[in-house]
């Protein structure tokens, strides 16, 4: 069985499915028309080919096959796919080597804003299947059970944080620790002025 | 070469599964086989294969290399599964020809894709693939998925491709093969001759027709002689790739 095919096959239909759920996304993937953008993962045996029309195809490409052409062409490795998703980082992912990019980086960067911004109303969504009223509960349910998570876990941070800094002494408080950092960075300055002291000092000698 | 036995084309004979019948009666014959299965065609396609059909078709499309503005000729088309996926890939400015032998297969095609919400940038064309059609030099593309096995004169309908196709333009023929290993073959064989009439008679009503599916599937040039075939009518930079351990085969050729 072509797992390869398989594979694109479900994350075509994953990414159809989500820009049909949002209909203001089709504004974003009419600019990417006609457009191809191919990403190359290097632990990957085969490229991934994004051709775009009112549809996202994804096509499976062998790598290095002659007789293609793409509008742009990334390729890159498993980690730094990770550090991509913070976008101030390409400048610097390039210039390392982290990342390749060949062709018109606007249709990468269309793409990338296409996925940002899909928003989906989850529980609009529900309600298709549910009715309001369930899809209604169900979401303020989940929202409560969330937000209670959420104080939860904060309280018990704080509560950590408290235990390890002042009953059992094993971190330091914040404002300790950027105190010292702040006398390390004067006593670095003033090495670094005697230093320059001793040099000129030195230098005086040496003339006389 | 062609697809006839030598004695078989010195008495004007071809093979129809594994009767010898008239040359001239082949169309019509193979004719009947689709007109009697077309309503079930899809649900056949995917109970005989499992599903892996859409794969073995998407790795075509992986292969096409079809763009925006492109003009391809789905040969065979039967009910539009390639011609679907490439309409919406070629876009405005492109065209995508559905053609077929077989009314009663075009017109479930047609509905298909009309449902489907394809429309604008698809033609229909009954036609015969050993005569095409069309100008020379006219297609960017060329695929004929599972119908090259049901044409009288293959050699005939390969330089008839060729033709129509435009220099630096590819052709992609998937179809079923000769299976890599002995054991696959085995199981092959027994899935093909008992179970698949089986299931023809149950789902289509018509188990002399996925009977003949299967022969005919056994009469098709193995995937050195195919590739050949495509070398002897002019095809350049042939090269052919197996699928699912040779039960099917894509063969891709260019014109130059």
């Amino acid at each position: 069985m072509p797992a390869a095919q398989l594979f694109s096959a479900g994350l075509e239909r994953a990414i159809n499915q989500l820009i049909k759920l949002d209909p203001e996304s089709a504004a974003n993937l009419y600019k990417l028309s006609a457009k191809h953008l191919e990403v190359e993962i290097a632990e990957f045996p085969h490229a991934l080919v994004f051709a775009f029309s009112d549809q996202v195809h994804v096509l499976v490409r062998e790598k290095e096959a002659e007789g293609y052409q793409v509008d742009c062409k990334i390729s890159l490795s498993l980690q730094s796919l990770q550090r991509l998703q913070d976008s101030s980082q390409i400048t610097s992912l390039i210039k390392q080597g982290y990342l390749e990019l060949e062709g018109d980086i606007h249709v990468a960067q269309a793409f990338s804003q296409l996925l940002k911004e899909l928003h989906i109303d989850w529980e609009e969504q529900l309600s298709k299947f549910t009715g309001d009223v369930v899809a209604h509960t169900v979401f303020s349910a989940g929202k409560s059970l969330f937000e209670h998570a959420k104080k939860t876990a904060n309280a018990v941070a704080l509560t950590l944080k408290d235990g390890a800094m002042e009953e059992k002494k094993l971190a330091a408080h914040p404002y300790v620790v950027e105190d010292f950092c702040r006398q390390v960075n004067e006593v670095r300055s003033a090495t670094e002025r005697l230093d320059a002291r001793l040099k000129l000092l030195e230098t005086q000698r040496e003339q006389n | 070469m062609s697809d006839q036995p030598a004695d078989a084309e010195q008495s004007n004979q071809t093979h129809f599964g594994f009767k010898q019948v008239a040359t001239e009666q082949k169309v019509s014959m193979v004719a009947d086989v689709f007109h009697s299965v077309a309503g079930k065609y899809d649900l056949m396609n995917d109970l005989m294969s499992m599903g892996i059909h859409r794969l073995w078709k998407r790795f075509t499309i992986d292969c096409s290399g079809v763009r925006a503005g492109h003009k391809v000729l789905d040969l065979a088309g039967g009910t539009g599964d390639l011609a679907a996926k490439f309409s919406r890939m070629v876009g405005n400015s492109g065209q995508v020809v559905l053609a077929d032998i077989n009314e009663a297969m075009l017109k479930v095609g047609r509905d298909k894709l009309r449902d489907l919400g394809i429309v604008g940038n698809v033609e229909y064309v009954q036609a015969n693939a050993e005569e095409l059609p069309f100008p020379d030099n006219t297609f960017d593309v060329i695929t004929i998925a599972f119908g090259l096995r049901n044409v009288t004169d293959k050699d005939k309908a390969l330089a008839s491709m060729f033709r129509v196709l435009k220099p630096g333009g590819r052709l992609l023929v998937l179809e079923f093969s000769k299976p890599e290993f002995e054991v696959l073959s085995k199981v092959y064989d027994f899935y093909s001759f008992h179970v698949l009439p089986k299931m023809g008679k149950l789902v289509a009503n018509d188990g002399d027709s996925y009977q003949y599916l299967a022969e005919s599937i056994r009469m098709h040039p193995d995937q050195d002689t195919l590739e050949t075939m495509m070398k002897n009518v002019g095809f350049e930079q042939t090269n052919y790739h197996n699928l699912t351990g040779g039960i099917v085969a894509l063969h891709r050729g260019f014109k130059f």
